[in-house]
């Protein structure tokens, strides 16, 4: 026998935020980018976009997960302070691209530098915990992978000033042949950061296998879309599954926390213990970059 | 012995989160009573009451209260009801004949060391003689078949202490979370603490 | 006050526990109507045959002394409060080491002892079911854990239990249903004084939830698990077996107390039972007991009459005997840090080093430690009876409660004839019935374990950096009293817990146990459970019954 359910009316506000929520980020993106621009600046806005996002997810994570640690070191204010002066840089970027590029680049590559000292300070602390690297601490403790998401946030700040200034190229090859894969990897960091979350939630809600389903094919179709343009279509329709995973995840986790004692009138212990509401929108940033790849791959088949 | 107490959580009240997550309706409604509805004498004789007020004020001394926690009241609530804990040692009466033996016992060794009434006695006698009681250095006469060690640690003590730690005040005084439901707690490790949590400060 | 004090579960229904003051169907039997299966007690024995035998299709009624428990509106988050989870109508303890019952052992209400045990969920050592003939001592079960291991996972999975992907000791081919639960400081402690002494530790498996299941909250960490879980997070009987027996068709009925057992030419005719006020008499073609090991052998001795003078199924004096608790000696110690085990599941973190690892014992057997969390209350009783404070100093003392950190271990005891559970006959209970007296002593064996475990348990939170340790002594769990066995002489019942005397008489709870082990019994009570479900229903078909 299955146990009793719980009424799923509030999975209507769910599909309603959801949907509210895509509609929304299209117009945005939309209205930011005219249509006839050059293709190396529309790359740039939405490479500023997706650092932008991915800076948001960081800033409001690590703020609510290092409140939770309860700022016990007083490096762990860096994560946020870094991350939210990012979301600034990389939203003039999305908004007024080719401004302010001496400030910006300073802080893309503070960004980049913070990600990679927060990677070590998470692996030393989950080294000195009681049972070290086992499950135990990778489910409950300092995340390994999630502090690389402010340097991602950061090369994706970088990479959009590249291509502000007209360089679409990289390294001596083509600029979104190497992001392409680049950003394919970032994505299935993330998959795996998700993957390990709902494992610990031993998949307890149907919902919960979509972001380690469909974003590991995305991240495969776009990293063979830099050699294959003919899969571009494909990679187009999966990273547009991806971004609307990325808006949908924070409304499946608002219901989450309803699902938990005490449900939303218990806000001061679920924000923390629930599921985490900031972390999902890292899949739109991402995906956000893929797709504004794939015209560039396009064009250079 | 000295009889000043102090606690390293002085400014915590367990009481403000009365009206928070942390308490629900039931555990307001069970703990409102114990504040609120303290029984009246029902089982005790008035002697007995008056001996036991100044038994349980040796055990768990309060003098910085002006109204101190009730414990008696709880004692002969239990007695009138006669709730026991679901057992009784095979050494020992049934729990009103042991608690009245007990008592008797005690006034007893008073009278018999002191010539004079339990609770009159200055506080340093009357911890000579519960000390003497705990260790079973008593007087058959007043005892009867009553192991005066098992009715101190079993029954005296074992009440007297459950009873005052179930008070609110005695939450706050060793800074413990008291009633969780539905917050419970979400910071679990070592020096971790939650901010509906004491704070313990250095005294 | 609520209506906790009168049956709930009547005229067609039973409560929701999931959902306040609701209500679901509940199928009802009249007196009269002969049932298939009459079953004494709802817990992890009884509850859980109700569920097995109602989804094979058998008429269920099963019997409950207590309430029937609303968890999301009855439990206080309160250590007083809660008194009312607890068997506590008279009992008599004697022997050498006479054990504490009441709030230590026993359950009061549907889902019995589940509904305020700590969750821990650990499979038994495989050798302890040929304790004899593979480790020496004791003896053999009469199913090895072979047998068993299928119904172990059944329960497993029916409680969702939380464990660690990789647990490092017994036998597990399947992941636990759920993961581990965060460990709280007072595990960490044993994990960090293991760790320092290179002994393995684990993070518990408790059937508790780390996620939602259905209408079921995750675990809050509020710690008052010992006291009756108030958001369903934890998987007792009275939230997983018995809606769905419900939902088969059993009747669960509260507040009926079984006085004795009815017989007719050598078989079980049905149960006298009182509720609300009165004696009833209910038929049924076969009765199970499942009152856990001071009721079961009591009911049976109350139950004899002309045929069964000596109390059913006690031809050869068997019943009541070779009861067993676990040993549990703890130590305690303070830490510079702030602990407050106040905060979640008590017991978080284990070692089964000394269950499993037979070398350099003094003794037989073998015993299991856990990380501790007592609540306020229930510290200070603790500190008080066994360091003997009082006064200013105790008051003093318990300041210290968070910082304060122990282990305790689940010891296995032997079975000995002499510790037993007996009827006093002139002295009667509030029904008129003869109350249980129970005789308890340690063994030098059992003697030379606890010592060894508290030496074990002193290095672990020495290294751990916990300071002025003190040792307490105290028991958990009851087992045996009706043991099973292949033997008639020597034993109650056979390897399905049906009695050898009596064909359509049953046993289904802990009193089966021949042997202690070292770790929780509720667990291996289940998978005996649902065994012996499976074994009724095999036997059924075959026309066996």
């Amino acid at each position: 026998m299955r146990q009793p359910e719980p009424s799923h009316r509030p999975l209507l506000a769910v599909g309603g935020l959801v949907f509210a929520g895509a509609v929304g980020t299209w117009l945005l993106l939309r209205r930011a980018a005219p249509k006839d621009e050059p293709k190396q600046v529309a790359a740039a806005r939405a490479l500023g976009a997706g650092a932008a996002i991915l800076a948001f997810s960081v800033a409001t994570d690590s703020a609510l997960e290092h409140y939770r640690g309860s700022f016990e070191n007083k490096a762990m204010f860096i994560a946020p302070a870094v991350s939210t002066i990012t979301i600034a840089a990389a939203a003039l970027t999305l908004l007024r691209p080719g401004t302010g590029r001496t400030a910006k680049g300073l802080v893309f590559a503070a960004a980049t530098a913070t990600g990679a000292a927060g990677v070590g300070f998470h692996v030393y602390d989950i080294a000195r915990r009681e049972g070290g690297f086992d499950l135990l601490n990778l489910f409950y403790h300092a995340p390994l992978g999630a502090p690389a998401a402010i340097s991602l946030a950061g090369i994706f700040g970088l990479l959009s000033q590249r291509f502000e200034r007209g360089e679409t190229r990289l390294f001596g090859a083509d600029g979104a042949r190497l992001i392409a894969p680049f950003t394919a990897a970032a994505l299935l960091g993330t998959v795996a950061e998700a993957g390990l979350l709902h494992f610990r939630g031993a998949f307890q809600n149907p919902a919960m296998v979509a972001p380690v389903t469909i974003p590991p094919v995305a991240a495969a179709a776009l990293a063979a879309s830099a050699i294959a343009p003919r899969l571009v279509p494909a990679a187009r329709l999966l990273l547009e599954g991806t971004a609307v995973l990325g808006i949908a995840g924070p409304a499946f986790h608002a219901y989450g926390i309803h699902r938990n004692m005490g449900g939303w009138r218990n806000w001061s212990q679920m924000i923390l213990q629930g599921p985490p509401l900031p972390a999902p929108p890292a899949f739109l940033g991402i995906a956000i970059v893929g797709l504004a790849m794939l015209p560039l791959l396009e064009g250079s088949a | 012995m000295s009889d000043a107490f102090r606690t390293p959580y002085a400014d915590y009240d367990v009481l403000a989160k009365w009206d928070t997550p942390s308490w629900n309706d039931r555990t307001r409604e069970v703990v409102r009573r114990r504040l609120e509805e303290v029984p009246g004498r029902r089982f005790l004789t008035e002697e007995e009451w008056r001996l036991l007020e100044a038994v349980t004020a040796r055990l768990i001394p309060q003098p910085e209260r002006e109204a101190p926690v009730p414990i008696v009241p709880w004692i002969d609530e239990m007695l009138f009801e006669n709730r026991g804990p679901g057992f009784r040692y095979a050494d020992m009466p049934p729990l009103r004949d042991a608690w009245r033996q007990g008592l008797a016992g005690i006034a007893g060794e008073a009278r018999d060391r002191h010539g004079g009434d339990f609770e009159s006695l200055p506080p340093a006698q009357q911890d000579e003689i519960l000390t003497d009681v705990q260790h079973n250095c008593t007087d058959r006469r007043w005892w009867g078949d009553l192991p005066a060690g098992g009715f101190f640690l079993h029954l005296l003590l074992h009440e007297t202490v459950a009873i005052y730690y179930s008070h609110p005040a005695a939450w706050s005084e060793i800074g413990y979370g008291g009633p969780a439901s539905p917050r419970g707690y979400v910071r679990l490790g070592f020096d971790a603490r939650d901010p509906w949590e004491a704070e313990e400060r250095d005294v | 006050m609520s209506d906790v004090d009168a049956p709930r579960a009547k005229a067609g229904r039973a409560p929701d526990v999931f959902r306040s003051g609701g209500w679901i169907p509940m199928r009802g039997y009249a007196d009269s109507e002969e049932v298939d299966f009459a079953i004494v007690g709802t817990g992890a024995g009884g509850g859980t045959l109700a569920c097995k035998l109602a989804e094979a299709g058998f008429s269920v009624v099963a019997f409950e002394a207590g309430p029937f428990w609303r968890p999301l509106e009855d439990f206080a988050s309160d250590e007083k409060a809660q008194g009312g989870l607890y068997w506590t109508d008279d009992r008599i303890t004697g022997g050498a080491d006479p054990i504490e019952l009441g709030s230590n052992n026993s359950g009061r209400g549907v889902g019995g002892t589940t509904v305020h045990y700590t969750m821990i969920a650990l499979r038994w050592r495989p050798e302890w079911f040929e304790a004899r003939s593979k480790l020496g001592y004791a003896r053999d079960w009469p199913i090895g854990f072979d047998e068993l291991e299928p119904y172990y996972e059944e329960a497993e999975e029916a409680l969702k239990v939380s464990g660690p992907v990789d647990y490092p000791w017994s036998r597990r081919r399947k992941r636990y249903p759920y993961r581990e639960h965060e460990v709280n400081a007072s595990g960490l402690v044993l994990a960090r004084g293991c760790e320092r002494l290179g002994i393995t530790w684990s993070p518990l498996p408790l059937a508790t939830l780390s996620a939602p299941r259905g209408m079921a909250h995750p675990c809050v960490y509020r710690g008052f698990c010992a006291y009756g879980c108030s958001t369903n997070a934890k998987q007792s009987v009275l939230v997983t077996f018995i809606p769905r027996a419900i939902a088969a068709g059993a009747e669960i009925r509260d507040h009926a107390m079984v006085g004795r057992i009815e017989m007719k030419d050598g078989r079980a005719t049905g149960l006298l039972y009182h509720r609300e006020g009165r004696w009833h008499r209910q038929k049924a073609r076969h009765v199970v007991v499942a009152g856990y090991a001071i009721e079961t052998p009591r009911l049976l001795l109350n139950s004899a009459c002309p045929d069964f003078p000596d109390g059913l199924a006690n031809d050869e004096g068997m019943v009541g005997t070779h009861l067993m608790c676990h040993s549990g000696p703890g130590v305690w110690g303070y830490l510079d840090e702030e602990i407050r085990s106040y905060k979640a599941p008590p017991c978080m973190a284990v070692t089964e080093h000394w269950n499993y690892d037979d070398k350099g014992k003094d003794f037989h057997g073998g015993y299991a430690f856990m990380s501790q969390g007592p609540l306020a209350a229930g510290w200070a009783q603790d500190v008080a009876t066994n360091r003997g404070l009082w006064g200013m100093k105790l008051r003093q003392e318990m300041t210290r409660y968070n910082h304060s950190a122990g282990l305790r271990i689940v010891g296995e005891v032997e079975p000995r004839r002499e510790n037993r559970v007996e009827i006093v006959p002139d002295e009667k209970d509030q029904f008129g019935l003869s109350i249980p007296r129970v005789t308890f002593s340690y063994s030098e064996n059992d003697r030379r374990l606890t010592r060894h475990s508290i030496g074990s348990m002193r290095s672990v939170l020495e290294a751990a950096g916990a300071r002025e340790l003190w040792d307490d002594d105290d028991t958990s769990h009851l087992m045996g009293g009706c043991r099973m066995g292949d033997d008639p002489k020597d034993s109650v019942t056979n390897a399905d817990g049906r009695t050898w005397a009596i064909p359509n008489l049953w046993i289904c709870d802990g009193s089966l146990f021949p042997t202690s082990g070292g770790v929780n019994p509720s667990l291996t009570i289940q998978a005996l459970a649902c065994r012996i479900g499976d074994r009724i229903s095999a036997m059924a078909k075959r026309g066996e019954l």
